[in-house]
């Protein structure tokens, strides 16, 4: 057997059966740190120890427990490992091997599936990747890829406002995105209010509805709301109601903005804004008074 | 044939005799469990815009999306503001305690639910770094993370200083807070709060039951078996969670990697001028400014971004190249945490990296924290490895397992 011939390792005499090591693990091979006696008070020197009580080659089917000696002597020495295991408790140790080997391939290879780009594999199997991945293991790392961002997208917001004597004004734009910019200026720690908040809930808007503002399915309605409460929560710190009136309506835009390439590049693009404006919305009788957030 | 079964015994014996990488386990147990801490304290401000009942996300919403995903999130079980002030609370006081290892299995599980009830309850306020934290958090459940640096690891010490001093001390608050859980657990289920998606509710019984079993077997059971063979199949469990973790850090950076290869800025050399130019992300403009000043410089830091992540998985396989990418790695997060204002996401980046950190390193790193807390380093100038759990004591695995566990016979129980 070959693996003698190298007489460097003699805890290898189990491989030949193709089952762990039957004698007691000494912990220098498993360990990652050649820590020589991670099992602290283990005594002796594992190439004198004599076989363990328990060995399978020893003892291959008594139940440890019907052993009168293993209740009244203390073992040789401190055994772990499944080397320590009998051979019914092996199978057992086996078994639980066998599933979390299976266990994190299966899972490995959906989640691979599901980062990598949409392909043979992926589009046949999707409904099987979409059920392991989702809820708890929706991931995307395409972060700043295949490109990065290249426009400011600022969000704005005006409001139609009942003041105090019944009449109705119209107040100019708030730029709450350049808001949020300011806010971040200077802050080590920016608050995902400022740098999360309004990008992902405009985000969220765009993906959910048409190109004519329209909302798709169920989760266009929620953006919508979501959207429109951020603005009432703004639009509140900012007093833009003024005193004693309320808000009666909000209307909201995006302004596009290309980020112009650097200096020492001879590329020209048009930093023009360009506008996406929403219809207004009207406000529920909750949202006129405030209180979110 | 017979040196091929002889490689696959030696890795079966390693990844059932051992819990492999306690060092490595134990940094991004700490690296995790202080991100979300540092997170939650510096938003605690705006916790009610983030994740109150009456925030911009309202209660209502959420409950419907979550209704549609099936997530699982605990704020959602009442829209009251008591409820929300304590799940926060807690979800501070998990991360501490996880950071700590104190009880680390059962922290890990609370850590988990923490996490999941605030992001799932505000998917929208997320970004990247909240998306690593998530999917740490639940790999970690599976890990035995608190072997070294951690309260578990010194109670374990002391256990057995005590042990070798003939005394038999108990341990009541591991049963206690088993038993507290337990009942909130069966509570929720027959609330039926634990509707959503299976995963995680059945994730909870397991450990739940699992710590059941650990403490009975190590009480009742008359021989060591059934404790070490729960003992291989924690650290079968454990290698397989370790696994997981390096793979999914490997799967970030390969994903942010290839997609980049087919962006065109990426491919002109001039991607690293845009971020710095965003709104959102230009905390410090004349910084950004400095930096994509020169077209070459900007060119050199694409490229090489790119190369890296890229070829990081590759270089897993040769020790010294990996050291090298890894402090390239950690040297780029922490220029993004500042450059790019993402503190957080880069933490957790830094965290998830750290798992690949040689172990001489962390070591050496652990003997530096230990001599800056004024404690002396034991022997050798070398923080020692506490022996792997020993099934008895189980520091790692929370609450409990922390009983004495008589050995048959008298003999001392196995590995103490």
């Amino acid at each position: 057997m070959d693996a003698y011939d190298k007489g460097s390792d003699a805890r290898q005499g189990g491989a030949g059966r193709g089952l762990p090591d039957p004698r007691p693990a000494t912990p220098a091979p498993a360990s990652p740190t050649g820590d020589p006696a991670p099992g602290g008070s283990a005594p002796g020197h594992p190439a004198d120890r004599p076989p363990p009580p328990y060995s399978p080659r020893e003892n291959p089917d008594s139940a440890p427990s019907a052993d009168p000696a293993s209740l009244t002597a203390p073992p040789a020495e401190p055994r772990s490992g499944v080397a320590a295991l009998s051979l019914r408790y092996q199978i057992g140790a086996a078994a639980a091997l066998a599933l979390v080997a299976v266990a994190v391939c299966v899972h490995l290879g959906m989640t691979f599936l599901h980062v990598a780009p949409s392909n043979t594999v992926s589009k046949q199997h999707r409904e099987t990747i979409e059920n392991w991945i989702y809820p708890e293991f929706e991931q995307n790392w395409k972060l700043f890829a295949p490109n990065p961002l290249q426009q400011n997208i600022a969000v704005q917001v005006r409001a139609e406002v009942l003041t105090a004597d019944g009449a109705s004004r119209t107040t100019g734009w708030y730029d709450l995105s350049a808001q949020d910019g300011r806010a971040i200026d200077g802050n080590p720690a920016p608050s995902h209010t400022q740098q999360n908040e309004l990008r992902r809930a405009w985000d969220f808007f765009v993906s959910t509805h048409d190109n004519d503002n329209r909302p798709v399915g169920h989760r266009g309605a929620l953006s919508e709301a979501y959207l429109r409460r951020i603005m009432v929560m703004r639009l509140d710190r900012a007093d833009a109601a003024g005193p004693g009136g309320t808000l009666a309506r909000v209307q909201v835009r995006s302004r596009t903005t290309n980020v112009p390439p650097p200096d020492w590049s001879d590329e020209k693009i048009s930093t023009t804004p360009v506008y996406r404006t929403l219809p207004w919305w009207s406000l529920p009788d909750d949202e006129t008074r405030g209180g979110i957030g | 044939m017979n040196r091929l079964s002889l490689a696959l015994s030696r890795v079966i014996a390693r990844v059932t005799d051992s819990a492999l990488g306690p060092h490595q386990t134990a940094v991004i147990r700490i690296g995790f469990g202080l991100t979300w801490l540092l997170f939650l304290l510096r938003e605690f401000p705006h916790r009610q815009e983030l994740y109150g009942p009456d925030g911009p996300w309202e209660w209502d919403l959420a409950d419907q999306l979550v209704t549609t995903n099936d997530a699982f999130t605990v704020l959602l079980w009442s829209d009251s503001q008591i409820w929300f002030e304590a799940v926060y609370a807690l979800a501070v006081l998990w991360s501490l305690l996880l950071l700590l290892g104190w009880r680390t299995r059962t922290m890990s599980v609370l850590f988990m639910v923490g996490v999941l009830a605030l992001q799932n309850r505000s998917v929208f306020m997320g970004d990247g770094g909240d998306n690593v934290l998530h999917l740490m958090s639940i790999y970690l459940v599976f890990t035995r993370c608190g072997q070294v640096w951690s309260l578990d690891a010194r109670r374990a010490r002391r256990l057995k200083e005590a042990r070798a001093r003939g005394e038999r001390p108990r341990d009541r608050v591991g049963p206690a807070l088993w038993g507290v859980l337990g009942l909130l657990l069966i509570l929720a289920t027959l609330a039926g709060r634990t509707d959503s998606d299976w995963f995680i509710p059945a994730l909870l019984w397991t450990v739940w039951l699992g710590q059941a079993l650990w403490w009975l077997v190590g009480r009742r059971a008359r021989s060591g078996e059934p404790r070490i063979l729960l003992d291989v199949v924690a650290n079968i469990v454990h290698n397989g969670a370790l696994l997981v973790i390096m793979a999914e850090a490997c799967l970030i950076y390969a994903t942010a990697g290839w997609y980049k290869v087919q962006g065109s800025r990426w491919q002109d050399g001039t991607a690293v001028h845009y971020p710095l130019q965003l709104e959102y992300f230009s905390p410090w403009p004349a910084l950004g400014d400095l930096l994509s000043a020169s077209g070459t410089m900007v060119m050199l830091v694409t490229y090489a971004t790119v190369a890296v992540q890229v070829a990081f998985p590759f270089t897993l396989f040769n020790r010294r190249v990996k050291n090298v990418l890894l402090a390239f790695m950690i040297l780029e997060h922490a220029v993004i945490a500042v450059v790019l204002g993402l503190p957080f996401f880069s933490l957790a980046m830094i965290a998830a990296d750290a798992v690949f950190l040689p172990t001489s390193f962390l070591r050496r790193l652990g003997d530096l924290a230990a001599r800056a807390c004024g404690r002396p380093v034991p022997r050798g100038g070398r923080a020692r490895v506490p022996g792997p759990r020993s099934p008895a004591d189980a520091p790692a695995d929370g609450a409990p397992a922390k009983a004495p566990a008589p050995a048959p016979g008298g003999a001392p129980g196995p590995r103490t």
